[in-house]
């Protein structure tokens, strides 16, 4: 544990023993009780998380009805999807090699799933958003009509999830070449993993919601 | 290869749900099952790719 700062009520020019006494009870948190304390903040941000995702499913089934749903390219929901599920085995490969110290693999893994999550975060974008209609043109906005609203709120949270963890797992890597981790401590990779792992978690549940429950309105 | 094994399953198990979900989505787009393939599917990433377990377990380093 690194030294901790003397409270104002104690300068430290005036008492260097109870500075040593503190920097030695802080001393007992151990590093694996350190990594339980972070693993606890890290899953108590992924449930408040929760309540946002969950607020935007909750909006669509009661905006759409469980029979309902809008047109949506089954393929492309199919190819996504597809592609997040095997970023998501890449990221655990490059998880679990940093947990055994083979960096190669760790680089490996941790860049392919940056390249999977950016064909995901391009797959949306271009396909489900049309926002390159000289690539596909799509066929829903956000302002026409409930369909779009919640196809472009969800898609467009979730998008933005994957966006901060392509980042987040870029700055490990670099970390990591930069030699800031072990074998034996790899907090910062591992937090990057199951964020990368939540924002897959999150999907499983809009994929379903978003483009198989439910008939096609008007249809 | 030992170390990737419990991925390579889980991810195979994945796929067939997802394969699963895709099928009976154009069957019975109802939504009680394919929420609750969604959930096995969740549960399946919290529990081995998220390592929830590891919020209760003892651990030196790492």
């Amino acid at each position: 544990m690194a030294a901790v700062s003397t409270p104002l009520s104690k300068p430290a020019h005036a008492d260097t023993s109870y500075a040593a006494v503190t920097s030695a009870e802080a001393g007992h948190e151990t590093y694996a009780e350190r990594l339980r304390l972070n693993r606890m903040g890290m899953w108590l941000f992924f449930i408040s998380e929760a309540f946002l995702f969950g607020a935007l499913l909750a909006t669509r089934f009661y905006l759409w009805g469980a029979d309902s749903r809008p047109e949506l390219d089954q393929n492309i929901g199919l190819i996504v999807t597809t592609v997040l599920l095997l970023s998501s085995i890449s990221m655990y490969t490059a998880e679990v090699a940093a947990r055994h110290g083979q960096w190669k693999v760790f680089s490996i893994g941790a860049w392919i799933t940056m390249i999977f999550g950016a064909i995901f975060f391009f797959g949306v974008v271009i396909f489900e958003w049309g926002l390159f209609p000289q690539l596909y043109k799509g066929h829903l906005t956000p302002w026409e009509n409930h369909y779009g609203a919640v196809v472009f709120a969800m898609t467009g949270m979730h998008a933005l999830h994957v966006v901060s963890g392509i980042v987040l797992i870029f700055i490990m890597w670099r970390l990591q070449r930069k030699g800031r981790f072990t074998a034996e401590r790899t907090w910062g990779i591992e937090a990057a993993a199951i964020y990368w792992h939540y924002v897959d978690v999150v999907w499983i549940f809009f994929y379903p919601a978003l483009y198989l429950i439910g008939h096609v309105a008007g249809h | 290869m030992g170390y990737y094994r419990t991925g390579i399953i889980v991810a195979i198990v994945l796929a067939v749900l997802t394969a699963f979900e895709f099928w009976l989505a154009h069957v019975n787009p109802g939504v009680t099952f394919l929420m609750l393939i969604a959930a096995a599917k969740a549960i399946l990433v919290i529990w081995f790719f998220m390592h929830v377990k590891r919020l209760w377990s003892a651990e030196e380093e790492h």
